[in-house]
């Protein structure tokens, strides 16, 4: 065995020491250890909300958000010819001529005025 | 698995060690696991959103620099201690001895391992200067090649070889002698 083996041999047995010292910690020490460690965790989900969201309620999340918008949209569509102003053209005309307008307001003289005419 | 489920992972693995780490630089179980608890938080709220892959060397770093803060304040305490019992008691102004800390009576290994080579071989490590034991533990316990020790240790590279080189011929007679 030469010398670079040897160390190399020492230094696994006292790497396996090690590991057997932390492994055989009192039941006392390792309940603080996990004390602790679960503090952290709380702390660090309150310091970052939604931080430890997964990747699979993100995808998740996107998806639903995706799909509400689509319903929307499509709803929105759908219920846009009934409710839009000018669905018959004469009323779109109307509306965009604002020179008619008076005419119209006083379409039931126009209207006296011809029966009125038509009798004469 | 999410990202809770990671961390928790993570920390689960590496607290016994860093708790070992940090005993061994203090010689107290209640100053090593008010460490590991500083070093955790610190963790957890700076850097759970870097690669899973640098977890390990940036927590160890947190925990070298706790360990630091902590040797740099009790060393002004004991200093300030030593000077007063000096001025107290002259018999013992010529005692060369006098400022070197007990750590064997100060770190009783019985209670914690059962095994008389782990106690044997612990009590060397405490007794290596702080930075040789970090080179030491980094290097052969927790694996991390020469660059991330560097890195976790705050120095060069060639410093690190140093302080390990160093380290393992301290170590070595002990080592040999429980071959």
């Amino acid at each position: 065995m030469d010398a670079n083996e040897q160390e190399r041999h020492l230094l696994e047995k006292a790497k396996d020491l090690l590991s057997q010292a932390a492994e055989n910690l009192d039941s006392q020490t390792k309940q603080r250890l996990e004390r602790i460690r679960l503090n952290a965790l709380s702390a660090s989900e309150r310091a970052h909300p939604g931080a430890f969201l997964s990747s699979r309620w993100v995808m998740g999340g996107a998806v639903t958000a995706a799909a509400m918008a689509a319903v929307a949209i499509f709803f929105w569509l759908k219920a846009s010819p009934g409710n839009f102003p000018g669905k018959h053209i004469e009323d779109f005309e109307m509306i965009a001529s604002m020179e008619e307008i008076e005419l119209y307001e006083n379409l039931d003289f126009y209207r006296w005025l011809a029966t009125k005419e038509n009798g004469a | 698995m999410d990202t809770r489920d990671k961390l928790n992972g993570f920390l689960a693995d590496i607290e016994r060690r860093a708790f070992k780490m940090a005993r061994f630089a203090t010689g107290s179980t209640d100053e090593a696991l008010d460490l590991v608890q500083d070093a955790m938080f610190g963790f957890v709220r700076h850097y759970t959103s870097r690669p899973e892959g640098q977890w390990k060397p940036l927590f160890y770093s947190i925990l070298r620099s706790r360990i630091t803060d902590w040797y740099r304040r009790n060393s002004v305490r004991k200093h300030v201690l030593s000077w007063l019992t000096r001025s107290q008691d002259c018999e013992d102004e010529e005692d060369p001895f006098q400022d070197i800390p007990d750590k064997a009576t100060l770190n009783p290994f019985e209670d914690i391992l059962r095994h008389e080579e782990s106690m044997a071989l612990e009590r060397a490590i405490h007794m290596l200067p702080l930075r040789q034991q970090q080179a030491f533990l980094l290097r052969v316990w927790e694996e991390m090649d020469v660059k991330q020790t560097a890195f976790v240790m705050g120095c060069s590279e060639g410093s690190v070889k140093t302080h390990y080189s160093r380290a393992v011929h301290s170590l070595r007679g002990l080592l040999e002698d429980i071959r």
